[in-house]
């Protein structure tokens, strides 16, 4: 840091120093009632010895008062910083410079910076507050996730809550938002999103999905029926610890991030650890595998959460598992191809007739859960008008079309297991084929 | 159009799988394909209509064709997806779709099937060769992108100057990719992890890089070091390695997983 008489180089002060000062400045502003800084300057001298400290200490004891020291005069090795008012400057600046005081112009203008703090400090304070200002059409981290969360309970308070249903293997919080209209103990849907950490786009569609309950509530047939009837609890961040890990080191990691002595790989395939089919087809018993399901059905904090809640809750008549890519709507679970008991009833369209089975199946991204792929739905095509909109981003990934919320039936009491939930039949407004979430993420 | 398909034998008790089949002859499949830049997923619907196990098999042999019709069509402007596989009942007629008939043949649920594929409606050769020529000039003025670390990056993204790049390498890997292809085994090409070299020189453009390609079943990201050789017009020439950290037949026992396996030339 070079420093001549005149002026010269403005040293870069660290983030954190520069904070310091302006934050002490700013307190010194509030309290002195707003004082103007415009034109004032911060100088850093460097007394070379004792005379030219004392030099220093001589300006401190002026009356009336004309400079302010930020760090005062201690040592000779030691930096003076101090502030000077527009209209000292002149006089002082000539004054170290008759006694060859060598200086740098450290900050050019107080206000000015002040200014910009203080803006970017409101800017920050008005997105931390707000869920208006999140950015729907982009991914997110964990903690700006858990920021929209909170935001978005406080926004709705009349009917969404958050839970906290455990902990993951690193200690972070397992949270669940329950939509509920009321009533005690109702039947309820669970939905859940992000098992696979990768799969960004099921985090950004949990999300979406919120927004859309609380959205079309008292204004949407479907949704208000099943709300006044049964509650929802969405699990946005199902496996934290590995979303935390795809942002920091590996975009492509799948797994939770449980390790236990002995074993060289890390994680478990949290969507194969269930106890249903454990250890069946699609899942591996190798620790270094993607579909590694852990050492015993549950064993993971994860799913053990998660079945813990809904095993105490009790009366939880449907599940969704949200996951990419491959556009498929699976039922009711992965491992079997034996249908179920009530097959019939689960693929019992919504509304009338006519719209038939593509009420059902149009649009959704694929469902996978414990087990193999082998087993797939009756799917119908989804309906194209026009050409799909072109979309930024990889040429590839789920096309990302609709998001639908549909319940089978009014009731909704019985039905819909493992069954999307739709909100507006199978043609939905432009509105939502333009989708929010143009960039595909990964595998499922 | 029809759909046929060998009869299957029942799965026999004790059979790992399922819906295991020995296949006794080649597949027949009719496809409708479409261009992949139009299109916004590597498979945009591959469902089937119905949910027979055979189904499954069908799309497996579907992807190897097409992974097959893209390595030998050699063209990075017209790399197609797969869009339907059709099922003899046709579905609204895309005037933008291009259609198939493939013969596809697993040998002993091997990788690499025989593939015989034949496409109409796709775009026309001279404007593909247009196409290919113009993307050749594009990539002959790029600046090396050694740099480039991920293609597309965490959020899915590609830059516009760096698409061709993206383009080429899909080629090249759909080499690899129809060569691993099985029954039971199918891939898709997630990222461009590096580039190793680019080069121009002559009039060729080679391409030295690694990919990651994601295997559906398992699960696994399996990182391939390919290299071509491409000029407009002119076959592919295609080295590759994988670097894979199980096969299926290895699932059970290994602590280690990893494991060198597919070292494989190509027609350099």
């Amino acid at each position: 840091m070079q420093s001549s008489p005149g002026g010269g180089v403005v040293p870069r002060l660290s983030p954190v120093g520069r904070r310091t000062l302006l934050a002490c400045s700013f307190i010194l502003a509030a309290a002195l009632g707003q004082m103007n800084f415009t034109g004032d300057q911060v100088l850093r001298i460097l007394a070379k010895n004792e005379k030219q400290l004392s030099l220093l200490r001589d300006l401190e004891g002026l009356k009336p008062q004309k400079v302010d020291f930020w760090r005062g005069p201690a040592r000779p090795s030691l930096p003076v910083d101090m502030r000077v008012p527009f209209s000292e400057l002149k006089d002082i600046k000539a004054y170290l410079e008759s006694h060859g005081l060598a200086y740098n112009i450290m900050i050019k203008d107080i206000q000015v910076l002040l200014d910009e703090e203080r803006e970017a400090m409101a800017k920050s304070r008005r997105l931390e507050r707000s869920t208006s200002s999140f950015s729907y059409s982009s991914y997110h981290t964990l903690e700006e996730i858990y920021t929209w969360i909170d935001n978005f309970v406080t926004e709705h308070s009349d009917i969404v809550s958050k839970l906290q249903i455990g902990h993951s293997f690193e200690n972070r919080s397992i949270l669940v938002l329950k939509f509920s209209t009321g009533g005690s103990r109702r039947p309820a849907i669970w939905i859940d999103s992000g098992i696979h950490s990768r799969e960004w786009i099921t985090h950004a569609t949990g999300i979406w999905i919120a927004r859309k309950i609380v959205s079309e509530y008292g204004k949407d047939r479907v949704v208000t029926d099943v709300l006044n009837a049964m509650d929802v609890f969405l699990e946005i961040v199902s496996n934290p610890d590995g979303f935390a890990y795809t942002h920091s080191m590996n975009r492509l990691w799948r797994k939770n991030k449980s390790s236990r002595p002995g074993i060289f790989c890390i994680g478990v395939d949290l969507n194969r650890n269930w106890k249903s089919g454990f250890g069946g087809n699609g899942s591996n018993n190798n620790p270094c595998s993607e579909t590694y399901h852990g050492p015993s059905p549950q064993s993971e904090p994860e799913v053990a959460a998660v079945v813990d809640f809904i095993m105490s809750h009790g009366s939880v008549k449907a599940l969704i598992s949200i996951h990419s890519y491959s556009q498929m709507l699976m039922y009711p679970y992965g491992h079997s191809l034996e249908p179920v008991s009530n097959q019939e009833e689960l693929m019992w369209p919504a509304g009338s007739q006519l719209t038939g089975p593509m009420t059902v199946a149009s649009s959704t991204p694929s469902a996978s859960s414990s087990g193999t792929q082998g087993a797939m739905a009756s799917c119908c095509p989804p309906r194209r008008s026009s050409p799909r909109p072109r979309r930024r981003g990889w040429p590839f990934g789920p096309s990302w079309r609709t998001h639908c919320i549909i319940p089978t039936d009014s009731t909704a009491e019985g039905r819909a297991r493992g069954v999307v939930f739709f909100s507006k039949a199978w043609a939905p407004p432009e509105t939502q084929v333009m989708d929010p979430f143009p960039i595909p993420a990964l595998t499922p | 159009m029809q759909l046929r398909r060998q009869p299957l034998p029942a799965p026999r008790p004790g059979d790992a799988r399922p819906a295991a089949q020995r296949l006794a002859g080649p597949l027949l499949l009719l496809l409708a394909l479409q261009g992949a830049a139009a299109s916004g997923g590597p498979e945009d619907s591959g469902w089937l209509q119905d949910a027979e196990p055979s189904s499954r098999l069908l799309s497996q042999a579907a992807r190897a064709a097409l992974h097959f019709f893209n390595f030998r069509a050699a063209s990075p402007s017209a790399l197609q997806v797969l869009a339907n596989v059709l099922d003899g009942r046709a579905w609204e007629d895309e005037k933008r779709l291009g259609k198939c008939s493939a013969q596809v043949f697993f040998r002993n649920e091997k990788p690499r099937p025989a593939v015989n594929v034949t496409c109409s409606q796709l775009m026309k050769k001279e404007r593909r060769q247009e196409e290919d020529y113009h993307l050749y000039k594009l990539m002959k003025q790029l600046e090396s992108p050694l740099n480039a670390v991920s293609i597309p990056d965490s959020h899915g993204y590609i830059a516009p100057s760096l698409r061709p790049i993206w383009d080429l390498a899909f080629l090249g890997s759909s080499y690899v990719m129809w060569q691993k292809t099985t029954p039971f085994l199918h891939y898709y090409m997630s990222q461009i992890s590096s580039v190793k070299q680019w080069k121009t020189n002559d009039d060729a453009i080679d391409f030295d890089y690694t990919v990651l390609l994601h295997e559906f079943s398992t699960q696994e990201i399996i990182p391939c070091h390919i290299h071509l050789v491409w000029y407009p017009s002119k076959p592919l020439k295609v080295k590759y390695h994988c670097q894979e950290r199980q096969t299926p037949e290895e699932a059970s026992g290994t602590e280690d997983g990893s494991a060198m396996a597919l070292t494989e030339l190509s027609n350099f």
